[in-house]
């Protein structure tokens, strides 16, 4: 069944060369979620579409076709937001991994193209990027169905205090900490409760708070490397 | 599991080539066998012989049969200046400006963090071993105005700058002769952005 869809704001998470001229390009779409479109002909010298394929950049596409793969009939820039420069460029691309590596094809998730759509500009626009990927990561997490307990202490069922110090079991949430629990995975109750509440002011809510989310995301990852996180850490090395 | 013959093992070597796939691949074996064979044997000799005689220059890692290519021993060329590109066929674009008289690094490659391609892998300490030889005193960034070109350009940039460099990166905007009326937005847009003082 050939099926037409048109006017879909959507970013490009990834592009690889097909055939001699041509690309197939992984979307990321508000309504249809990520799809794989073939764009014909990108690749030509000439090609209206060979510099508005590009990764970060708010666009509205046009596709048909019944396939796993659909055919790209249409696209326009948007524009509106500076291309992502430097360091930016770089969180910009764990973003679309962590995309591309956990989202189901054709899975319809319109609150996290939001949350997406909203850490691009903030990277875009330089300010603080640590709790725009923070929040990023929670909302792909729950948009998932592995939405996050922050706020209370799954053992005894109490609110989690500020004061106190937790475990953080995956799959399950936070639980008081005890007398020769590992180091792994411990934060403090203020960050949890920053957690819940989007706030990361407290420099030491976000140093927790990315061990938590690294800890998480690499757990639902199921062993698979984040490339992107591999080549930012070996350029901080140089 | 049969052996595969000879002619399985052809289709499935041209299948390496960019865009070539098993239909194609076919076509070709077919072709070479039954209608070209001296042009086959000139592409067997030709690779053979690229193969073995083809290395990185020591100096700027562009393919070269000697230790040094030859633009890097030249001495009409400015040795304090270094402009620094993606692949080869973009040194060959530059040196058509007939606007650049120094030397040149080809990087082979781009940073590009969802392919798994970071420094290890471009060997940029092989480049900064290059650029601190004393003699550049300028690096020229053109790789290209992609994301990926870009964030190799910014991660040259600060890299180099540190090393005591002087870094510059080639100017982007509307092409020669260029109209606003038949330019795309984004061009635009960043030409508008990086616009600079006139007077």
């Amino acid at each position: 069944m050939s099926k037409r869809v048109d006017g879909q704001a959507a970013y490009v998470l990834h592009l690889h060369p097909y055939s001699e001229t041509s690309l197939v390009v992984d979307v990321f779409t508000r309504d249809h979620g990520r799809v794989p479109l073939l764009a014909r002909g990108a690749r030509r010298p000439r090609s209206a579409m060979r510099g508005m394929l590009m990764s970060f950049q708010p666009l509205e596409l046009g596709w048909f076709g019944g396939g796993e793969v659909k055919t790209l009939a249409r696209a326009e820039w948007l524009g509106g937001m500076p291309l992502l420069g430097g360091r930016c460029l770089l969180l910009g691309y764990y973003l679309n991994e962590l995309l591309l590596k956990m989202l189901p094809r054709e899975d319809a998730h319109s609150a996290l193209f939001d949350a997406y759509a909203s850490a691009l500009r903030a990277l875009a626009a330089g300010g603080a990027d640590a709790p725009e990927l923070r929040r990023f990561e929670k909302t792909l997490l729950k948009e998932l169905g592995y939405g996050l307990t922050l706020d209370v202490d799954m053992d005894s069922g109490q609110p989690v205090v500020a004061e106190g110090e937790y475990t953080y079991l995956i799959e399950r949430g936070p639980v008081a900490r005890r007398v020769g629990d590992g180091d792994t995975a411990v934060v403090c109750g203020q960050t949890l409760l920053d957690m819940a509440a989007d706030d990361y002011a407290n420099p030491r809510t976000r140093v927790e708070s990315r061990h938590l989310m690294r800890q998480l995301i690499a757990h639902h990852l199921g062993g698979k490397p984040l490339q992107s996180r591999r080549v930012f850490m070996e350029l901080q090395e140089l | 599991m049969t052996p595969s013959s000879s002619l399985d093992e052809l289709i499935e070597a041209l299948r390496c080539l960019p865009g070539v796939g098993p239909k194609s691949a076919q076509r070709m074996a077919y072709h070479l066998l039954q209608r070209d064979r001296r042009g086959a044997d000139r592409l067997a000799r030709g690779l053979d012989a690229a193969l073995k005689l083809l290395h990185h220059c020591a100096r700027c890692n562009n393919f070269t049969e000697a230790e040094i290519c030859e633009r890097c021993l030249s001495s009409r060329r400015d040795a304090s200046q270094l402009c620094i590109v993606e692949m080869p066929i973009d040194a060959i674009s530059m040196e058509q400006t007939h606007a650049y008289n120094g030397l040149y690094y080809v990087l082979m490659g781009r940073l590009s963090p969802l392919d798994g391609i970071g420094p290890k892998e471009l060997a940029f300490e092989r480049l900064f071993a290059r650029a601190t030889d004393g003699v550049v005193k300028e690096v020229i960034l053109a790789t290209n105005f992609t994301n990926e070109g870009e964030a190799t350009a910014h991660y040259l940039s600060e890299l180099l700058h540190e090393r005591g460099l002087k870094v510059s990166r080639i100017a982007r905007g509307l092409p020669v002769g260029g109209e606003l009326e038949f330019s795309d937005a984004a061009t635009v847009a960043q030409a508008l952005r990086e616009r600079r003082d006139f007077v």
